[in-house]
């Protein structure tokens, strides 16, 4: 999106933030909480968040959405308790400076969860997030001058008018666009240790709880980061905190 | 909001590109309207704008704080507006803070004296003769705003507020030093056309802060 003031549109951000909606509103007719966090500006987090649970059109349904506050590098820590598998994650701003955000978007997937990265600059490498809403911005007053704004007033508005499409909202994005869906298939899910055991562990996998074997992988730490296939780890992806 | 969708057949609806392209040029078209409105505002609200510019640079100049607030939406658009005037991305760090950012202050106030007083009562607790006092409202007739932008003239703080649709009281009032007026009956337009006046002014303050007539160092 261009500057403000001139003749403009959204060019491919108009289809992101379709498919992106369409996602959230299954997401939500499927029963998900929104969960948004946003470290720099706390604020867009939270305007997010009241969006979808009060919103300013009569007769539109208020949708279960929060806005957590943690400041820094801390939201994996409060989000792990509360994201449940099928929920999605939204957070705002960000970059390679923003290690927190990288951080739980890591994760979600280990924790079930869709994730919607939004912002303004440097746009994140791809596949960082399920989803990225991202504007071009020299200025870094993206984020002040109702662009970002914009995008999340667009994501409500866009996923209530799915909600109108009932039909459509059965089926969940997450496994349609692509022929290999390693959320689903067992070839390799991402867990995250909860508690290390010996020869095993205990971690935490969009399908739930489970006890695997660690043998191939080595000494496992609470919080590392594992792809899991057939009960066994193959593979460490990341260390813990 | 959904009458250019085509008809849809309730539960049996399969056609998902079909109604991606229709949220895509319903993401477009909005895009457009709220640029649009950008635009005409900047023009209808000019000279208020410049107007609130002046007062306000002068008041920072001398030492003055900004305070900020609004309700819902409007309550974290004015914690941006804050953000910006004192964590800016270039230039001068100038004093400001939203009035809803402090939970026990705002629940306290809102139990013991009532949500039409959270805003009004801490501008007495807190503020003085040459600070600012800014709310951001939609409709313009958010009760608490009222309040606190009357109890702001009343102390010599600068009253200065911004409303959509035709102003409503916010425009209609004497206690406002400066009205900025975003005509427009969508909340969502709105909001985004005032985070870009917003900007608009926070960039006019810090350049007449660099202007010869109160240039600060």
């Amino acid at each position: 999106m261009a500057e403000p003031g001139a003749t403009q549109t959204l060019g491919s951000l108009a289809s992101d933030l379709a498919s992106t909606s369409l996602a959230m509103a299954r997401r939500f007719a499927a029963g998900a909480t929104l969960w948004c966090w946003s470290p720099e500006h706390p604020e867009h987090a939270q305007h997010v968040a009241v969006e979808f649970v009060h919103p300013v059109i009569v007769g539109k349904r208020a949708l279960p959405a929060v806005a957590i506050a943690t400041p820094g590098d801390g939201g994996a820590d409060q989000l792990r308790p509360l994201v449940a598998s099928g929920d999605v994650v939204l957070v705002g701003g960000g970059g390679a400076a923003a290690a927190g955000v990288s951080d739980v978007l890591r994760r979600a997937p280990a924790w079930g969860a869709t994730t919607v990265w939004m912002g303004a600059g440097g746009r994140p490498p791809a596949g960082a997030a399920d989803h990225v809403l991202w504007l071009a911005d020299e200025t870094e007053l993206a984020v002040h001058d109702g662009r970002l704004v914009l995008l999340y007033h667009l994501l409500w508005e866009l996923t209530h008018v799915c909600f109108e499409h009932p039909g459509l909202l059965g089926a969940d994005g997450a496994c349609e666009e692509a022929t290999t869906c390693i959320t689903c298939s067992d070839e390799g899910r991402l867990a995250e240790v909860l508690a290390p055991a010996s020869d095993g562990a205990t971690v935490r996998t969009a399908a739930g709880i489970e006890d695997i074997d660690t043998t191939m992988v080595g000494d496992v730490h609470r919080g590392d980061l594992l792809l899991v296939h057939a009960g066994t780890a193959i593979t460490l992806v990341e260390g813990g905190p | 909001m959904t009458d250019f969708l085509y008809p849809f057949i309730e539960g049996d609806e399969r056609d998902g590109p079909s109604l991606l392209a229709d949220l895509s040029r319903s993401a477009e078209a909005k895009a457009g309207e709220s640029m649009q409105l950008r635009a005409a505002t900047r023009t209808d609200a000019s000279a208020d704008l410049a107007a609130a510019v002046e007062a306000m640079a002068e008041r920072f100049a001398r030492g003055g704080r900004l305070f900020t607030f609004g309700n819902g939406g409007s309550a974290t658009d004015a914690a941006g507006v804050a953000a910006l005037f004192v964590s800016p991305p270039t230039g001068r760090v100038l004093p400001a803070r939203s009035l809803a950012a402090d939970e026990a202050v705002l629940t306290a106030l809102g139990n013991d004296v009532g949500f039409d007083l959270v805003f009004a009562r801490q501008l007495i607790a807190a503020a003085r003769p040459g600070d600012m006092a800014l709310a951001l409202s939609t409709s313009g007739n958010s009760e608490n705003l009222l309040i606190a932008l009357a109890e702001a003239r009343r102390r010599g703080v600068l009253a200065v507020g911004s409303a959509g649709y035709d102003g409503g009281r916010m425009a209609a009032s004497g206690d406002l030093d400066h009205c900025i007026v975003v005509r427009s009956d969508s909340v969502h337009r709105i909001q985004e056309t005032q985070a870009a006046v917003m900007v608009d002014l926070w960039r006019g303050v810090q350049q007449a802060l660099d202007g010869p007539e109160l240039g600060v160092t």
